[in-house]
């Protein structure tokens, strides 16, 4: 079922959690809403499933209007970030709990709910712990049987808050490739909250960057991460390098604006460059800047420099196989060369600390 | 195991240990044991049979029957209200939240006796609502209705003040998944909330029993200390006392002692299944965050 979020708003006292959301998601997508803490993102997810109320603005699902449809007939399935089973209830009795508490001439009879509980721990791959109480299972497990609870009730909209977040990184990354087939095989519309870019990027077929309580970017995850809409967003997805310019012709005078003392031209701008998107030659080249090598280090595959310019700091990402040509040392003079560059012109308010590392 | 194994670099010296050790058991005995064995013994001065009549005295009876009733009748409002109370400020946020958690501590903040006699300032014949309550025939004060209003208010924070931590503690996400499954507001309530607090409930019931039955100040002013009629146990024991009915006296003490035991047994067994869910609850809490 497609979800439709039309100019929804919601303040917290004087603190604006979220300013005129728009966001269709069709049916059948995996949609990641993205962004560091406090941007709104849980928020805009509560409010879909109906936990939270927004101050204005529609909802829609399918096409019906559900904003003021209580949580329990929107037929969403939620999935909390620290799981919340029912503590004094067993694996099987969490998962029957939405077909036990139907309405008397819905419920189904016992045999079929024993069925349709064991077809869902089946289906998680834990129908050996039907017994046991959630105190009982490891984290990952338990995310699994709240995500089979979720599911028994055969919810439309799945939607899954930060549902990884207090996992390990193997359990999660190992989790998070579950869900993406759980999902293509469910045909149901999900739609999920992370502030782990890597995650968004893995998982979704559409990721919203959100920031501040409003939509930054929604795309696809090759499209946010290689053409970022705003400076936010380049900086949320990955490292980045960040030059203050007044810039015309982007990358010539980023150098040239510090080292040469030109008078500034045009408007102020930033340029963003990935650390991967430089490359690093011993001899002058055009429209490169010079550079003094700091620090070496090798990070698993690749490896990291980090480089001086004037009085910046600068990250570059080379191959190994690159770095072993190259043959750096610290002190040594080089050029640098990007790829690829983007301007945007300075927004108002400064950049925060983004991106989480790679 | 020896001591001087066990014992570790930060302890205190023995003789600091044993002194303090000393001091509790000593102040346990003379503050504790030996009021219990005076008052059982003075109750048995006479022999069995005597005590025996003691009790069996009407009046004695009555006083015992009547103590039984008021906390019968207040103990469930206890738990209604105080489940609502504690609900509402677990749950919700609100104006005036912070002057509700006061106002539930007013009544151990208040002597009880000053319940007493704002009950009569209120309800008394000079009282604000004497008059129409004469007119209508409704006797509240120097009658059962005012004993149970007084031992209500004076009851009311044990239950609350129980549960408003404990669901703190436990959040909403249980509830709120439980509605997001479809359960009703009282399939939520019977299914979930009622589970996962019902040790703490019983806690703060036992508790306000307890204080229920042991009430002296506040019902001592409402009550007008007639005879077989509006007399709880603490009052019996107070005028038969003055009466120098030691036998009697002692007796019923000793049957208001014997409840305070139970009660004491009761608490820690609760206490002690408290602490098992505890550990379950904090067994349920996620790993530390590696992101």
């Amino acid at each position: 079922m497609s979800i439709e979020i039309q100019n929804i708003g919601k303040r917290f006292g004087n603190f604006v959690a979220l300013d005129n959301i728009n966001l269709t998601i069709p049916t059948g997508e995996l949609v990641a809403l993205l962004g560091p803490s406090g941007c709104g993102k849980t928020t805009l997810l509560r409010i879909i499933a109906g936990m939270e109320s927004a101050d204005e603005g529609v909802v829609k699902f399918g096409g019906e209007e559900a904003t003021h449809l209580h949580a329990r007939d929107r037929q969403v399935g939620f999935v909390f970030q620290h799981y919340a089973l029912f503590r004094h209830m067993s694996v099987f009795e969490n998962v029957a709990f939405g077909l036990r508490v139907k309405p008397k001439h819905e419920r189904p009879s016992e045999a079929e709910i024993r069925r349709r509980v064991l077809d869902l721990l089946k289906l998680v791959q834990l129908d050996w712990l039907a017994d046991r109480y959630p105190s009982q299972l490891s984290g990952g497990q338990r995310q699994r049987i709240a995500l089979a609870r979720a599911l028994a009730v055969e919810p439309k909209v799945l939607l899954l808050d930060e549902p990884f977040g207090a996992l390990d990184t193997k359990v999660r990354k190992e989790l998070r490739r579950w869900l993406r087939r759980l999902h293509d095989e469910m045909h149901i519309s999900s739609v999920f909250v992370t502030h782990d870019q890597e995650e968004a990027l893995e998982v979704a077929d559409r990721v919203v960057v959100m920031n501040h309580g409003k939509v930054e970017q929604i795309g696809t995850p090759d499209e946010v991460y290689s053409n970022p809409a705003s400076p936010f967003v380049y900086q949320f997805l990955g490292n980045v390098n960040v030059f203050h310019s007044r810039v015309h012709g982007a990358w010539a005078n980023v150098g040239a604006d510090s080292a040469e003392g030109v008078p500034p031209k045009g408007k102020e701008a930033l340029a963003f460059v990935r650390p991967h998107d430089i490359d690093i030659e011993h001899t002058p080249v055009a429209g490169g800047i010079e550079a003094t090598v700091q620090d070496v280090h090798a990070i698993g595959p690749m490896v990291r420099v980090e480089l001086a310019h004037a009085s910046e700091l600068i990250e570059v990402e080379l191959t190994r196989e690159r770095a072993n040509v190259l043959q750096l040392a610290k002190g040594q003079c080089v050029w640098l060369k990007p790829r690829q560059v983007k301007v945007f012109s300075v927004p108002e308010v400064p950049l925060e600390e983004g991106g989480s590392g790679i | 195991m020896s001591s001087y194994v066990a014992r570790k670099a930060n302890a205190e010296p023995r003789w600091v240990r044993l002194s303090l050790t000393g001091i509790g058991l000593g102040f346990l005995f003379f503050f504790l044991a030996l009021p219990l064995v005076a008052v059982f013994a003075e109750a048995f001065s006479g022999g069995w049979g005597a005590y025996l009549e003691a009790l069996q005295h009407p009046e004695a009876l009555s006083a015992i029957a009547l103590t039984v009733l008021i906390a019968v009748v207040v103990l469930p409002f206890n738990i209604a209200f105080g489940v609502a109370a504690a609900w509402a400020i677990a749950r919700f946020d609100f104006r005036g939240k912070s002057l509700l958690i006061t106002l539930i501590d007013l009544p151990f903040a208040v002597s009880p006796v000053v319940v007493g006699l704002v009950s009569l300032l209120i309800f008394g014949a000079q009282g604000v609502f004497g008059p129409w309550l004469a007119a209508h025939g409704i006797k509240i004060v120097f009658a059962l209705p005012g004993m149970i209003l007084v031992t209500l208010f004076i009851t009311f924070p044990f239950v609350a003040r129980e549960l408003i931590p404990l669901m703190q503690a436990q959040g909403r996400d249980e509830e709120e998944a439980a509605v997001s499954l479809g359960a009703s507001g009282w399939q939520m309530f019977f299914r979930v909330t009622l589970p996962n607090i019902k040790w703490g409930l019983l806690y703060g019931v036992i508790l306000a029993n307890a204080r229920a039955m042991g009430e002296f100040g506040a019902v001592s002013v409402v009550s007008g200390h007639i005879r077989g009629e509006t007399n709880t146990l603490p009052l019996y024991v107070e005028i038969i006392y003055n009466e120098y009915n030691a036998i009697g006296a002692f007796g019923a003490a000793s049957v208001l002692a014997l409840l305070a035991l139970v009660t004491l047994v009761a608490k820690t067994l609760v206490e002690w299944r408290m602490r098992q869910e505890t550990e379950m609850l904090e067994a349920g809490l996620p790993p530390e965050k590696t992101s």
